[in-house]
């Protein structure tokens, strides 16, 4: 799944932001612009904002070799 | 003091006639002397996920955990001299196999009413055949000691200015146009419409050719407080003062066996 290693809090500010993640997502693919998302979902800041736009899962591409090692 | 705007997560106040080194102290006080609770010690049986133990350890930590400050003693000054015992810390299991998407909501606490703020934070993803087994033990500290323990994010203030228009004023309109966050109005005399927008940027006072406005520092400060939801804001301006009058009255006792 999409998101499951999206930082907790905010690195700069500290504000908690990982149980928004997945609510970003779905105003996405609403077909949602990122900066309307953003905006809805009340992410002033712009440290902030750009923790959800420049956010990409780690875990995802290392599970991609599930099963093909240990 | 004047509330503008509250909620349990973010509280907007001005703070009148109060030196800027009070403002500041109290800035730094809700920062980093209110104590709220965090994971500090996590034991792990089993971790077969693909992150590392210390990563999915720093990700539990940051989790805001709901603090009760009656409840609980800081672990230097329990009766327990800060080995652990249930006045002081709690401990929280977990346990679940893949495939899962582990959630801080998965946390099962010891004690009902001291859980996790947010349910839906994602921890970690299990795949087909891991397994994560895990206990975390939680206690009180301070934003002193490490950001985990804030119980605000962004805190901050600034001065609230006074802007003064004197009679040299042509109403040219000029200032209203050079101003950056739309603080000045011309409505047939120009007209200070949102103070409290001001950034002291002084590009009225630049652009003026009469010398017609001055910006004055005021001793009156805008207050933003943003909390993490380990404690209600209001609980976290009160604690802060009493932290705040009590280090006052330390110094003064000093002060006396001193003189």
């Amino acid at each position: 799944m999409e998101g499951v290693d999206f930082p907790i809090r905010c690195f700069s500010c500290g504000s908690v932001i990982g149980h928004l993640y997945a609510e970003y997502r779905k105003k996405l693919e609403e077909g949602k612009s990122p900066k309307e998302a953003l905006d809805e979902m009340g992410i002033e800041r712009y440290c902030c904002r750009r923790m959800f736009l420049t956010y990409k899962s780690v875990l995802n591409e290392i599970a991609k070799f599930h099963g093909a090692v240990g | 003091m004047e509330i503008l705007e509250e909620n349990d997560l973010k509280v907007r106040f001005i703070l009148r006639d109060a030196p800027i080194a009070f403002a500041n102290s109290f800035r730094r006080a809700m920062k980093s002397l209110v104590p709220t609770m965090a994971v500090d010690y996590v034991v792990f049986y089993m971790n077969t996920s693909y992150l590392y133990d210390e990563i999915i350890a720093h990700r539990i930590g940051l989790i805001p955990i709901k603090t009760d400050l009656e409840r609980f003693n800081m672990p230097e000054r329990c009766v327990c001299n800060g080995e652990g015992c249930p006045n002081c810390q709690i401990s929280f299991r977990l346990n679940v196999e893949g495939p899962k998407v582990v959630y801080s909501g998965d946390l099962i606490s010891e004690d009902p009413e001291v859980k996790p703020v947010y349910d839906s934070i994602p921890i970690v993803e299990l795949y087909e055949g891991q397994q994560l087994m895990i206990e975390a033990v939680a206690r009180l500290g301070t934003g002193r000691e490490h950001a985990k323990y804030q119980p605000v994010s962004a805190c901050y203030y600034k001065i609230v200015p006074n802007i003064v228009v004197n009679e040299n004023c042509k109403n040219c309109g000029e200032c209203v146009k050079a101003c950056p966050r739309g603080v000045l109005k011309l409505d047939g005399k120009l007209k200070v419409s949102n103070v409290l927008d001001c950034s002291m940027c002084m590009e009225c006072v630049k652009v003026c050719e009469e010398n017609a406005i001055r910006i004055e520092e005021t001793e009156n400060y805008l207050f933003v407080v943003e909390g993490t939801g380990a404690l209600p804001v209001r609980t976290v301006m009160k604690k802060a003062l009493e932290i705040l009058k009590e280090k006052a009255e330390e110094m003064n006792k000093i002060l006396k066996e001193i003189i």
